[in-house]
Formats: structure tokens, sequence, C-alpha cells
């Protein structure tokens, strides 16, 4: 697999303000952190793909669990709870070394089995085999994205125990757990990175990015989620804040392919009818990237080539083609007033060229406004992530940069999806919360961060 | 920085060489780098791979030719790379003509991801219908990868000239990639510089006649003509050059307004938002009256903005189209912003100095706002803005510079600007051109 060099993605420090400093004193033991977001998952199983993906999952997962391999500060993938690894010529067979001395929060012992039965969760098609401390993982063709693969979340190593609790190796361990509510966390006292400078890690979940900043500002939460639109308003309130690199995308998602060569027809018409720049400047308070491509162009290199600029003319010409004109329902998530917003704004540009769009909060529409946070900093890997949620599944992974394009042409012809816009993922935090790292792939770690609680 | 009270003479000039030798001289050393750099790498086996990438698709034949460096490589390398791979599509049979007698128009684009370089060509064929795009990934040479801030834009400096002497303003009169001939306006005179045989050659020298004292913290500006080769704005003082050669100076007493637009944009109309194709917006020829004895504009304007005849007494403007009216940005002297549509005048408190500009790009929202920092004048910076409302969103990492900047003009053209810092250490100036580039 290629290398990616982190520091070419260095948080933006547009808004970050004192997360860069250095702390004043040496990190504290104790206390309790309240963090807030969106997201309200109803299970904690990284492999659970009925879950919606979001950085703030992601980032939980990595609380409670580890993965085999990690990325390190430049890019280069680490070891984790494998010490080593080697792959056969060709990257057909990869075989892990699993370190010794680590238990699961239920105190069993990490084997190469429960890695490989956990990771066979995940992948159901990749063959696995486990010898004493070794793992080793076979496909049918090259797999040079082998390793960027282990280091996603959902691929981190789970213990599933019969009565359907999960243990991991990470550094907090689960206390109460009300799905889609609320979890609880304490420091995991044995774990094998050691432990955990936090006593105790409150996660209220489902709080809208209004409900995340009142907590904040009332001292209820440490950590919350910002919305792209919010993040300067947020800093000249003096707020810390930190925004990753644009990192996921915002799109209209057909709920299925295009029937007929018309209904091809009135999706190119919308594509081209919309403001990404106005959407940008207006609505996003000049947030994000304007996109047409599924990938960023920090991650490809290519994706100026996709025109963002709206073509009424022809979006017009394209639906002077067709005949009648149905009138598509496009969903958005009631509880992001945002994405009514922008809905209601795309709408409007669909209606000048002609199209007829009926925003709507149920759940079932013809296409949907969504939020897709992009599976990897690897474009190969976030390529194939967006492809299995739009239903255009991607072809082989890794690739020289024309074949990169190529696929992602190709997945772009199946109009399945409408890409708007890249955002970065934008967190405020307290004043008293230290050392916690935001990723340029979108996730906060909380491993190594701690309350200044007083003077020691 | 806050435009400061007075300017204090420098007094090391006579320990060192001549401004010209010492620009020389940093221009050798930086060349020298640049090549050495340069020598380092072997661009040939990727400008063989994409010229035959284009080729394959234009065949041989007649083209037109851009390239546009969008990536983190030097001017240098870009230069390097762009004879390349002109010389290995000449290779392939091509042929480069005018727009207007090409087969095709190739647009190449010098990228990059986290990994590799990525070079990109975007090919148009006349009945083509969509352009046609190959590429090829290039390695990086070890140790090219440098930190960055992800923001939208870069805002660059690009040195233009030195000298012990304060600089009020620089005019690029000439140029062909980069400047070839320039003007530097100082307090008593104006110098005409030409780059000849690998170094700046004085052409000529014009003094400034004034009968009245200067005010403290002098400020001018140099505005290219198109009649002639341009004027010279001083408090109380305007000179205008004759049209032959030699030059000459006619310098008359005046509190004429002095040109707040570019000469480029002054009169036209433009799109405030380019890439979403929204309506363009008329910009007429605003003037401002600036005080003689003082180091600031009175806040008289002529023909106004709106309803605006005058506005409070300010240090710099910036004109900012929007879609359907034009904004000003006025740096106040009582340390505010105000911002003023034609109907309302809101004023704010930025953490912004006294110098602010605009400059009209491709990128981002298409006009961008240069502003200096509020520090204490040991060290400056500039930083690109863009206001999708009313408040200032930073689009560029700071540009720091070693001193304060003591004046910051949008140059002609309209895309550029003009930064003159004063050196902490050495007390001399240096004139930047400030150019915003798309970063994504």
């Amino acid at each position: 697999m290629r290398l990616f060099d982190w520091r070419w993605l260095v948080v933006s420090s547009i808004v970050v303000g004192a997360l860069a400093a250095k702390a004043e004193t040496r990190p504290q033991y104790g206390g309790v952190l309240h963090v807030a977001m969106r997201a309200a998952p109803t299970s904690l199983d990284p492999a659970d793909s009925t879950q919606l993906d979001s950085f703030a999952r992601r980032s939980l997962t990595l609380l409670m669990f580890d993965t085999l391999v990690i990325s390190g500060a430049n890019g280069r993938i680490e070891p984790a709870l494998a010490t080593s690894w080697e792959a056969s010529p060709g990257n057909q067979r990869w075989q892990f070394q699993i370190r010794r001395g680590v238990n699961f929060h239920d105190g069993t012992p990490l084997t190469a089995e429960i890695a490989a039965a956990s990771l066979r969760a995940a992948n159901p098609s990749w063959k696995m085999s486990a010898y004493a401390d070794s793992l080793v993982i076979e496909s049918n063709s090259s797999d040079p994205e082998l390793l960027a693969e282990l280091v996603l979340p959902r691929n981190a190593i789970v213990k599933r125990n019969p009565e359907n609790t999960l243990s991991g190796t990470g550094p907090f361990h689960v206390v109460d757990w009300q799905p889609g509510k609320k979890l609880s966390l304490a420091a995991e006292e044995n774990c094998w990175r050691g432990r955990p400078f936090l006593d105790t890690i409150e996660i209220e979940m489902g709080k809208s990015f209004r409900d995340q900043m009142t907590a904040l500002e009332l001292g209820k939460a440490d950590l919350v989620e910002v919305a792209p639109e919010q993040t300067h308003r947020v800093s000249q309130e003096g707020r810390r804040l930190a925004g990753s690199t644009p990192i996921e995308m915002l799109a209209l998602l057909f709920t299925r392919d295009a029937a007929s060569p018309d209904e091809k027809l009135l999706r190119e018409a919308l594509a081209l009818s919309v403001e990404r720049g106005s959407i940008r400047n207006v609505l996003l308070q000049g947030a994000g990237q304007p996109a047409a491509s599924i990938l960023p162009n920090w991650m490809s290199g290519y994706g100026f080539v996709f025109p963002t600029d709206a073509d009424l003319p022809r979006a017009r010409h394209a639906r002077e083609q067709v005949r009648n004109i149905p009138t598509w329902t496009v969903g958005y998530d009631g509880s992001d007033s945002m994405a009514r917003l922008l809905t209601e704004r795309i709408a409007l540009n669909a209606k000048d060229a002609g199209l007829l769009l009926q925003p709507t909060s149920t759940a079932t529409a013809d296409l949907r406004l969504v939020r897709i946070p992009l599976a990897s900093p690897d474009p190969w890997i976030a390529l194939a992530s967006v492809g299995a949620l739009a239903g255009t599944p991607a072809g082989k992974e890794g690739g020289s940069v024309d074949e990169l394009y190529t696929q992602e042409v190709a997945m772009l012809a199946t109009q399945r999806m409408i890409p708007l816009f890249h955002l970065p993922a934008s967190y405020a935090a307290s004043a008293t919360l230290k050392n916690w790292a935001l990723q340029p792939d979108g996730n906060w770690t909380l491993a190594d961060a701690w309350l200044e609680i007083g003077k020691p | 920085m806050a435009i400061p009270n007075a300017i204090s003479s420098s007094a090391t000039r006579a320990k060192r060489p001549p401004p010209s030798l010492r620009v020389a001289g940093q221009l050798s050393c930086v060349l020298l780098g640049l090549a050495i750099t340069a020598c380092a790498v072997d661009w040939s086996g990727p400008e063989q791979q994409l010229a035959r990438r284009i080729v394959a698709v234009t065949g041989s034949g007649r083209v037109t030719f851009t390239i546009e460096n969008r990536s983190s490589l030097g001017e240098r390398d870009s230069e390097v790379i762009q004879n390349g791979l002109r010389s290995a599509l000449e290779g392939l049979g091509i042929r480069f003509v005018k727009t207007e007698q090409a087969a095709a128009t190739v647009a190449i684009y010098l990228s990059e991801n986290p990994a590799t370089y990525v070079w990109v060509a975007e090919i148009r064929q006349p009945g083509a219908g969509e352009a046609a795009v190959v590429m090829v990934s290039v390695p990086r040479p070890e140790g090219s990868m440098t930190p960055h801030e992800s923001v939208p834009l870069s805002l660059r400096k690009i040195p233009l000239w030195t000298q012990d002497d304060p600089i009020l303003d620089v005019a690029v009169l000439e140029e062909n990639a980069t400047p070839t001939r320039i003007a530097v306006l100082d307090p008593e005179k104006i110098s005409l510089y030409r780059w000849q045989g690998g170094k700046w050659q004085q052409e000529q020298t014009l003094g400034i006649v004034h009968t009245r004292p200067w005010p403290r913290d002098l400020r001018g500006r140099l505005i290219p003509a198109k009649d002639h080769l341009l004027d010279i704005y001083l408090p109380g003082l305007i000179c205008r050059s004759a049209v032959g050669t030699p030059l000459t100076l006619n310098c008359r007493e005046s509190d004429d307004p002095w040109p707040l637009v570019p000469a480029a944009l002054s009169g036209g109309t433009f799109s405030a938002f380019p890439s979403a194709g929204s309506p363009s917006v008329a910009i007429p020829a605003v003037g401002g009256f600036y005080a003689p004895t003082r180091n600031f504009f009175s806040g008289a304007l002529t023909p106004g903005v709106g309803k605006f005849r005058t506005v409070s007494k300010f240090y710099s403007a910036a004109l900012l189209p929007r879609e359907k009216y034009l904004m000003w940005l006025f740096a106040s002297t009582d340390g505010r912003v105000h911002m003023i549509d034609g109907v309302n005048d809101q004023a704010t408190k930025l953490d912004w100095g006294s110098d602010l500009t605009s400059v009209r790009t491709a990128c981002g929202a298409g006009w961008q706002v240069l502003a200096t920092s509020s520090g204490d004048g040991n060290e400056d910076s500039v930083r690109a803005y863009e206001l999708p409302d009313r408040d200032p969103v930073a689009v560029s990492a700071t540009v720091d510079f070693s001193g304060a900047v003591t004046a910051l003009w949008t140059e002609g053209k309209g895309d550029t600007a003009i930064a003159v810092v004063r050196d902490r250490e050495t007390g001399s100036y240096e004139a930047f051109r400030l150019a915003v580039a798309c970063s994504q």
C-alpha cells in the first residue's frame, strides 16, 4: 500500500486556538469528561453495519477497542495489537504476529483465534487462519490496501461474548450503556498501553448541534461537535475549536438506479443546477469545499477536474429533452436544521432548471441529502466505502492514480449520487480539556487527554 | 500593525553593499538553491509518460498548451517540468500554435495528493464533447513534503525589491512570468529598474520636488497609467510622467482624490462569485481624498459609495463586490473596520491592522481581502480573508514578515498586492508582491 504523510494533513489551525499549545503542566489523573454527540448508535459493535457511520461513533470505538495496526503521526503504519507483519510477494497473503500479554476487559487473554473471529465478523469474505500467535489473512488477488483497512475502527478487535456483550482491549471499559442515549466509560486500570489519565467519560448521544453548544457554554460538556456553518461564529466567540481537513461528503443520494434515459437526463439536469458556490458562501458560511467528486482534491489530487459550477443552460437543455417531469421527493435529516435549508435551496435551484423537488423529512424519498464520512484518508478505501453505501460497488482496490480516477468516474456515471461539498469535522472543547487530539480522518482520541482540575 | 507615527532613519546603510547588489546576491542565492533542487530531481520519466498519454488522445498535430501549478512544487520546478513537457510533446509530433489554429487545447495541472504529485491533462477538442482527462502520478522526492494548514487558499509573497531608504510603493511596469521592469517610489524620488543580465539595472531616477514638508509616516502610491507610464500620489502632491523618453515628471500641488479602485477594475463589471455564475456588478472609479498633512484619508469620497459621500477617516480601503451590490471595507482611524454597502455602515472591531486591501482572483469566492495583523509592530503578517456574510473567514495561512508592514496596496491589475515591510533588525525596506494561489 502507499504511505501517507499525515504531516501533510495537519489539522486546520484557522480555528484552532490553544489546542496546539503545549500543556503548561504535567498531565493530571482523574476527572469526569463529558462529551456530547449527534449520533445515537444503538450498538457498540464496530462491525455492526446497520449503524450509521459517523466520526463520533468511530471515535467511541477506539476508546474501547484496539486495532491490529494504527496509523502513526507521520502516516506510517505502526504496530498495535499486532507487533509485526509480513506480506508474501504479490500482497495476497499477510501474516501478523499478535501481541502477547494483552487482556480484554473481562480478563480474557488476546489470542490470534479471537482476533481472527473478530475480523471475520467484520469482513465475511476474508479468508483467515490462526496459528499460535500468528494470524494469516489471505485473498485471491493482491490486496495492497490491507494494512490501511486494518486501521479502520470497524476492524477493531472485539471479543463477542455469548451473552451478547462485547469486550475490548482499549483504554476505557463500559460501565453503563443505554443504547442511543448514554454511554459511561471508566479507565481501564490494566490497559496494555497504560491507564488513561481520565477516570470516567460520560457520553450523551442524540444531541443537536445547538444543544451541544449550550451544554458547552453551561459547563455541562467538555467536548462537542460543531456544525460546519457555525465554526466561524464559534471561533469568534473565543472558543477552542479544531477542524479536520474536509473529510465528510455532503451529497444527494438516489435510492435506486435511474430507470430510463429520461431519468438520467433529469438527474444530469439536477446535478448541473446546484449553485454550490453560493450555497457555500451563504448557508455554509464559507465552510467546506464545493465538490463534484467523491474524493476531495487533497486526497486524490485530481478533484478539480470535476466542475462544480452550476450550468443552468445545460441543465435546462437536459430537462427540456424530457416530456414528463416527475416530482421527486428529496429527504433530509429532520433533526438537522441546516439539512433542511440546504434541501430547500437545492429545490429552488432545481426549480430554476425546470425540475420539481419536494423536500421531506420523512424516511422514504426518491433521493436524500446525506452526510457521508469518508472511511479513510486512503483514497481507495474511501472510494470503496462510498460505493458500498451508494450501491455502486467499486472494483479492485489499489493501483495508479488514473485507475483511481477511472473508477471514480465510473461510479459517478451511475448517477446514484451527486456530490455537493466536502466538509471538515469540527469540534469545540472546554478550556480544562488538555491534550486531546483530532486526527486527520476526523476522529478524536482521548486516550492521552486530561482535565485541568486544579493545582496538583 | 498600526500605522506608526514616525519613520526613523536607517543607520546601517554604509556597512552594507549597494541595494541592487544585495538583491542580485539574494537572487543568486535563491537561484542557486533552486538550481540545486531542480538538479536533484529528474522529471523526464513522468514528463514522457504524460506526453504519450496526451498524444494518445490528440494525435500528433497542432495544440495550444497551458500549465498551472496547483501543488507545493516551487516555481523553478514548475518551469523545468513545463519545459520538459513541451519538449516531450514536441518529440511526439506536437506543434504548439495559437488557440485559433489549434486542433486541441491541453491544460496541464501540476497537482498532488498526500502520497504523490498528480499531473493532470485536460484535453478539449472541438466537437468532442466533454474534455478528456489523462494523468500520471509522480513519486515525491524524499523529504519534499512539508506540513501546511488545511486552508483553501495560499498566499505567496514574492520578493521584489529591497533598499535602505523607505519604500512607499512599487509598481511592476513590465513582466514576462517574472517582473522585468519596476518603479520604486521613495520620499524623494522615483527609480526605474530593468532586469538585465541576471540583475536589476537602474534605468533612471527622477527627483520629486515638493515645497511642503512631508507628514510623518509618509505614504504614497504609484499607479501605472494607460496613456503614459505612471502617476504618483503623495500627500498634497500629484505627479504625472511624460509620455516620451527619457522620462520626466510633472508634479503639482493637489488635493485631488487618490484612486481606491485598481486601474484594471475601475469602471468595469465583475461577477461577485465567478464560480457560482452570479450576476455582475459595475465598479465605479471611487477615489478618496487624502489628508495632506496626515497619514490617513479624510473620509471624503468621490463619487461616493451609495448614499455615502463621506465615511470615517480611514487608513485603507478594500472593495468587495457582492452578488447585487458593492461592499467597501474601511480601516478607520478609530481602530474599527467599517463595512459599507451603500446603504448601511456597520462598524466592527476585528483583529486586523490598519492596512487592508482586496484582490480579485480565480480562487475561492473570487475576491479576497488582504489584511495586516494587529501585532505590536516587531513582526507583522498578512492574511487573506473572505466575507461570506459580514464576518471575515480566514482563507489562507498568515504570511509572516520580519518587521512591520508599512504599505499594502493592490496592484494595477487588481489580482495581486504590494506589501512593503521594514525589517526590524536591519531597518531596510523590502517590497513583496502578494499573490493568492488556489491550493484547495
